[in-house]
This record gives C-alpha cells, structure tokens and sequence, in this order.
C-alpha cells in the first residue's frame, strides 16, 4: 500500500517536474512561438557595396513544440498514477 | 562670329560623345561572390509563424555600360541547395521533391532581357527589369523593380587590395511571385503555405580591369 501510494506520488512530482521544466526553457529563450530553429539568423552591412547581408548561426531556439511535449508528456505521467493498482496485500492469502 | 561659336560647340560635343565612347563600353560584371555577401532572402507566410529563409549560392553575369544602362542584359543563377531556413526539417521538406526538387532542378535561373522605365536617382538608376525567371524547371516571364548602383574603381576596396582595378555593380531587387504558377505544389496546402513567395534579392558583381 506504502509503495504504491509512493510510485502514484513519485508519477505526479515527474509530470510537474517535467511541465514546469518544458515550460520554462520554452520561456527562458524567448518564448517563441514558433517552430523549433536550430540556426539563427543577424544582418550585417557590407560597407562597400552597402549590401545588408544574413549571416546565420548555429543557435537553438525551442520552438512550441517544447511546451507542448512537455504538456502532453506530464499529462501522461499524471494520467498514470490516476490509473487503480492491484492491492498486492488483498491479494495475499 | 555667332556661326563660328555654334560649330566650335557642336564640334566640342561631338569630341565629349566620342570620348565617352571610348571610354564607356559595356562591362561585364560577374556575380560570383567569394565573401558571401551576394543574397536571397524569401518569405511566405504560414499560420503559426511566416517561413523565412536565405540563400547565398549565387553566380551568373551582367553586361551593364553606365552610359547606356538600357542596353544592361544578363543571367543570374541560384544554387537550389543553398537555401536554407532555420528548422532543419522544414529545410528538408523545402528541398524534396515534393516542393523545390532540388535533385532534378539544382538551379533557379533568372534571365534579363530588357530594362525599362529607367530614372537616375543620385548614384543609383531605379528601372524595371524585364526577363525570364526559371523555378522547378518552369520558366515564366517577369518584371520587377531594380536598383543598379554602379561603384567604379571600389573593387580594391572590397577585396581588401588597392592593386585589384576594377568597378562593382551593385543590383537590388524585390518582388512576389506565386508558387503555383512555377508548379510547386500548385492549389496544394493553401491553409499552411500562402501562395504568394516574397523575394529580396541583393548582389553585387565585379569588373575586373586589367
């Protein structure tokens, strides 16, 4: 009874772990709501020609894929510990 | 004495007009950019957020005489490949076979044919170039507004070596065009992809003289 109302705890501080933590990287860098870019892009002048060029960066941008996953994933985990376990000691003879 | 002045000017003019012969052929300028500069940018929009992306992987060459910028013809060409946004996935699906088939049409080509509607601006020459643009193997024709802004002697200056002589011309271009007219994905994925491509295209070319 102890261990199960233990792994029921554990599943619901994960699925809170893990929201909170998809979240707040999604959030930290810039809430973007857009999809994931792994490269980014500044513009610099050329000063001869005057030409405004991109020069793109490697640069991970978490898009809303992240707070999604996360959701979807702690959803998960919460839903599981909602799910009735068999009671081993009223089983036993 | 008044005949006299008259001839002496027309006589001066008709020496200026040489001179500026002799000295304003066309050039042709290569658009070859070893430092990267040369540039398209591409925008379409899509519900979640506009997709936007770049290419770098320009050639092609222009003939532009600055006393005659009309006569300005050429053929710039894009290396497919090289476009490039910045969500890898969207990338490979840009390049598949599905939107740009890269593998079967490496190139985007645009051909110009004619310059028109030409009007000086202070160094630049704002026209409306006329020609041929080639997507997915599909040619169409097609004007835009350009700006031409003709740098002479600046190429030592951009190479970073004053005993490179030559000139630079300096070509600016935005405009719209639609997918479905150059087959991609034509009437297909209207509601995720808008119809309507922008393009902004900024290079520039160099002369070299000997």
């Amino acid at each position: 009874m102890k261990t199960t109302a233990r792994f029921t705890r554990g599943l619901r501080i994960a699925a809170l772990v893990l929201f909170v933590a998809g979240i707040g990287l999604w959030a930290a860098a810039g809430a973007h709501v857009g999809w994931t870019q792994t490269s980014t892009v500044t513009l610099q002048r050329d000063e001869i020609t005057g030409i405004d060029f991109p020069v793109r960066r490697a640069a991970l941008v978490p898009g809303v894929e992240f707070p999604l996953a996360a959701t979807l994933a702690a959803a998960a985990l919460a839903g599981l510990s909602l799910l009735p376990r068999p009671n081993r000691a009223a089983a036993l003879p | 004495m008044k005949n006299q002045i008259l001839t002496s000017v027309r006589f001066l003019s008709v020496l200026a007009a040489s001179a500026g012969f002799a000295v304003a052929a066309p050039l042709a300028f290569d658009f070859k950019d070893p430092k990267g500069v040369n540039n398209v940018q591409f925008k379409l929009d899509a519900p979640l957020e506009s997709i936007t992306g770049t290419a770098t992987g320009i050639s092609g060459t222009v003939t532009f005489d600055p006393a005659a910028p009309a006569a300005t013809s050429g053929r710039i060409v894009l290396d497919a490949a090289s476009l490039t946004v910045g969500n890898p996935l969207m990338g490979e699906h840009l390049r598949s076979d599905q939107w740009l088939d890269v593998a079967r049409h490496p190139t985007i080509v645009f051909e110009a044919v004619a310059l028109q509607n030409i009007r000086p601006q202070g160094a630049q020459i704002l026209a409306d170039v006329t020609g041929r643009l080639t997507v997915k193997g599909v040619t169409r024709d097609l004007t835009a507004p350009v700006t031409l802004t003709y740098l002479a002697d600046k190429l030592g200056a951009r190479v970073n070596d004053p005993k490179v002589k030559g000139d630079l011309l300096v070509l600016r271009t935005n405009f719209v065009i639609n997918r479905s007219d150059f087959g991609i994905k034509a009437g297909q994925v209207t509601d995720k992809v808008a119809e309507s491509i922008e393009l902004s295209l900024s290079i520039a070319g160099a002369a070299p003289r000997s």
